[in-house]
């Protein structure tokens, strides 16, 4: 929200509801169950009005009354066979549509995935670990990828019993989890404290002053 | 008093007491000011320099995929990006692929930055669909962003406000990915990968992406693959960005509050082990 735009009643709204959801900090209270199945019941009622609009007047019924477009029907049946699951004797039929979305979704993902993600990926690994300078730390750099990359397959190897130089290099590929794990903590806290920061910030110094008329 | 009273008293420590102590180290830096200095990372710099040697008028398509919940965080980035844009007087084509929320805050913040920041800055205002446009929000990320390879008119027929694409200038020679020179993506989600993985890796368009603090330890991989060309990782990496184009905003004020309360955090993580290892298995 941007308090130079708002009114003070829309303001209060939000600030009212950012204290009640803050107020779990304290304890469970009925403040804070009230701005949670506001949210809750906004949510499910804007979605289905978007969803709507979106899809069923913009994307279908326009297109098939206005353009003609009539192989939109076909999309628009297997939409429908969806419904049948809220019926016993017709339920069986919206697998058509369910494997239809699977598939589809089964091909697209695995080229996606494949391509975008894996292939390119492993390249980025294949390097020189000694190509680059000392001095700016592409060798080093380039040498802990390699080593984090191998030791962390390792540590995902199941097929023998992690013992010996397997068990080794796996507890290695295990540290490097666990700075991975560390520094998504570390990114986490701050994005949290960020929002905090931000919610703080319109209560405290946009939304209170203009209430008490200091702003 | 021995070591073993000293954890029961330190572990007996009320949470309340510590998201207290947490609200007053977010408040007080607002009120005494706790400026910090800000070192731009290698990231941040790598995606300034690109879009800076994007040739000036060239078209860039920028996505809000941001939910309500983070604004605070990823707003300031968009902010950023667009004054970076239209210093440079490039065209930026807008969407989003997050449908609570996304829609109305590419419409508040282009229309706020082109009537506000653009006529105190730029002397004039950027006129709707000849500067910018607002393509809204479409369902099915993933079919839109495979159809918008092909035809960005098969996704988006009109904009935001229903109106034909080919009516506005803006959009009269862009139909698909290779008509953009960047592709400039602000998100709070997932959504990243799919970009990278259909935008960039399968249409070729260069992309460069501003994310919440969560979501940038995992992208950090695509900057080694050369996949994304840069990267902002949180309000630090948006205080970064309004460093390097000279224009402090939101991001750099609220770097005070978040560099004492980190201090704050280490504290009382520091407090926590002391217990555990005074306490031992007693406590």
């Amino acid at each position: 929200m941007n308090p130079a735009d708002s009114s003070l009643i829309e303001m209060s709204v939000a600030g009212f509801l950012i204290l009640s959801i803050f107020s779990f900090l304290y304890k469970d209270n009925p403040f804070y169950r009230l701005a949670e199945h506001i949210f809750a019941g906004l949510t499910a009622g804007y979605y289905v009005g978007l969803i709507y609009q979106t899809v069923i007047v913009q994307q279908l019924t326009i297109p098939i009354y206005r353009e003609g477009k009539l192989e939109l029907i076909f999309p628009a049946l297997l939409g429908i066979l969806m419904f049948t699951r809220f019926f016993d004797r017709f339920s069986y039929l919206s697998r058509i549509s369910l494997a239809f979305v699977m598939g589809n979704t089964a091909g697209i993902f695995l080229i996606q995935q494949l391509h975008g993600l894996v292939l390119p990926q492993t390249q980025a690994t294949i390097i020189n670990p000694l190509a680059g300078s000392w001095l700016l730390g592409a060798v080093p750099g380039g040498m802990i990828i390699i080593a984090g990359v191998i030791t962390t397959l390792i540590y995902f190897y199941f097929s023998k019993e992690h013992k010996g130089v397997l068990g080794k290099t796996a507890r290695v590929g295990m540290v490097f989890i666990m700075i991975s794990f560390g520094a998504h903590f570390g990114y986490t806290v701050m994005a949290r404290l960020s929002l905090l920061i931000g919610q703080v910030k319109f209560v405290a110094f946009d939304w209170l002053p203009r209430l008490i008329g200091v702003n | 008093m021995n070591r073993y009273r000293i954890a029961e008293i330190l572990t007996g420590i009320d949470r309340r007491i510590i998201y207290l102590s947490i609200l007053l180290a977010t408040i007080i830096p607002f009120l005494v000011g706790f400026p910090q200095p800000i070192y731009v990372s290698k990231e941040s710099r790598d995606l300034y320099n690109w879009v800076e040697n994007i040739r000036d008028g060239s078209t860039i398509l920028l996505t809000f995929d941001y939910y309500p919940s983070t604004l605070a965080e990823v707003e300031p980035m968009s902010r950023a990006a667009i004054k970076h844009c239209w210093r440079k007087d490039m065209k930026l084509i807008c969407m989003t692929t997050v449908p609570l929320g996304g829609p109305s805050i590419t419409e508040r913040v282009m229309n706020d930055m082109a009537t506000n920041w653009a006529v105190e800055e730029l002397g004039a205002k950027k006129i709707y669909g000849v500067d910018y446009i607002n393509l809204g929000y479409k369902p099915d990320y993933k079919a839109v962003l495979m159809g918008m390879g092909t035809s960005f008119r098969d996704i988006y027929p009109t904009d935001f406000r229903s109106v034909p694409l080919d009516s506005f200038p803006i959009t009269k020679n862009v139909d698909k990915y290779s008509d953009v020179n960047f592709l400039y993506i602000i998100s709070d989600n997932g959504i990243v990968d799919e970009w990278v993985t259909i935008a960039n890796r399968q249409f070729g368009i260069p992309l460069g992406a501003g994310v919440t603090a969560v979501m940038a330890p995992k992208f950090y991989s695509y900057l080694q693959s050369q996949q994304m060309v840069g990267l902002l990782g949180g309000m630090r990496g948006a205080a970064e960005y309004e460093k390097l184009i000279g224009s402090e905003g939101m991001a750099t004020l609220f770097m005070g509050p978040q560099s004492l309360v980190h201090l704050m955090i280490i504290f009382f993580i520091l407090l926590g082990n002391t217990a555990y290892f005074l306490g031992g298995r007693k406590v």
